[in-house]
């Protein structure tokens, strides 16, 4: 019960969570060196990343172990609202300047998140005195900030295209949107007819619907 | 105890689908998905409720997986929908199943917890899989509009 609370605890008290799942966390970062080198080793090997391989290996493993080494860090909501925010959107910009396809960049991310997990699950095995909690708890925090670095690295991405290529999506634009809802609305609307009133006509005494 | 919770949202799909029809259709991060009939919109997220478990135990990576959502990715480009709009959609669908099974509290044993921690990997791969071909099908669709 007391994970279910923990976890439906909105936006202030993520640094109580970050305390509760500490030893998943620092266990991360402790082992962010080696954990970077396979993540790199996996990101330069993996087909859906081919254009990481591009990428100066140093530079690839710094990328990495900046999100490894601090994991704490990114994962405090405050920054998550702004910091992380604004440093996905800017990954997001530049990745599409460097020439990175957006599925790439999503992949990437995707391929981090799973071994990052995998080494959550592993250390339950490692250290007995983990409770199931901490795991579950770790796996929520570790879910959430990944969802968001994907949807700025988009978001980011998209602003990109509009400046660099002139592309925007046709609903971004408010007045398209606005008609395409009304549209939508009209298509929607169920089609009224004039109810058809028996006709009455009198005869004997007695009403004959026609 | 993974079968239980993947039948509780099943068997719940009919409410949670029409509440998160709710959620798409007021919040303003995902205005897009005003556009789409309601019913359309509701049949979509109610095809992933109510067959999760066929959605979660496929292999995510390959097969069914790609190609629907390569698919709905393509058909939300020529929709005009921005990208980061469906990915949106997509995380709000998966927190959605997450925040039932936190509401229905079924996670108090050991064993409960358990399997709670193989349904967030499946829960997880899953939609990864379901937001990365979505962006794939609708990257496709941009390069061809772009090269034409």
């Amino acid at each position: 019960m007391e994970l279910q609370k923990l976890l439906k605890i909105p936006k202030k008290a993520v640094w109580r969570r970050i305390v509760l799942t500490k030893k998943i966390i620092d266990l991360i970062e402790a082992n962010a060196l080696q954990l970077s080198k396979e993540i790199k080793r996996e990101l330069l090997l993996h087909q859906s990343t081919r254009s990481y391989q591009k990428i100066d290996e140093k530079i690839l493993h710094d990328w990495i172990y900046d999100v490894c080494s601090r994991f704490s860090y990114w994962l405090d909501e405050d920054r998550e609202k702004g910091e992380v925010q604004q440093h996905y959107k800017n990954l997001g910009r530049e990745r599409l300047l460097q020439g990175f396809e957006l599925p790439e960049v999503i992949s990437a991310l995707y391929l981090t998140k799973r071994r990052l997990w995998a080494f959550i699950a592993a250390s339950r095995e490692a250290d007995s005195a983990l409770n199931l909690n901490q795991i579950v708890e770790a796996s929520f925090l570790l879910v959430r900030f990944f969802d968001h670095a994907v949807l700025h690295v988009s978001e980011g991405y998209e602003e990109s295209l509009r400046s660099k290529y002139g592309y925007e999506a046709p609903l971004s634009n408010p007045e398209r949107l606005s008609e395409a809802i009304a549209a939508k609305q009209k298509l929607e609307q169920p089609i009224y007819e004039e109810p058809k009133l028996p006709s009455l006509c009198f005869t004997k005494g007695m009403i004959r619907f026609g | 105890m993974l079968v239980r919770l993947i039948e509780m949202i099943e068997n719940n799909a009919a409410s949670m689908a029409k509440e998160l029809k709710g959620k798409l259709l007021s919040d303003p991060s995902t205005s897009s998905y005003q556009t789409l009939v309601d019913q359309t919109l509701y049949q979509n997220i109610f095809e992933i409720y109510s067959r999760l478990g066929h959605w979660l135990l496929r292999d995510s990576e390959k097969g069914e997986v790609r190609t629907h959502y390569s698919s709905i990715g393509r058909q939300r480009f020529e929709e005009g929908f921005p990208l980061h709009e469906i990915i949106q959609a997509l995380v709000a669908t998966k927190r959605h199943i997450w925040d039932t099974v936190l509401e229905k509290g079924i996670m108090r044993t050991t064993r409960e917890l358990d399997s709670a921690v193989d349904f967030i990997t499946y829960l997880n791969r899953f939609f990864d899989m379901a937001i990365y071909y979505t962006t794939l099908g609708y990257y496709r669709e941009l390069q061809l509009q772009q090269a034409s």
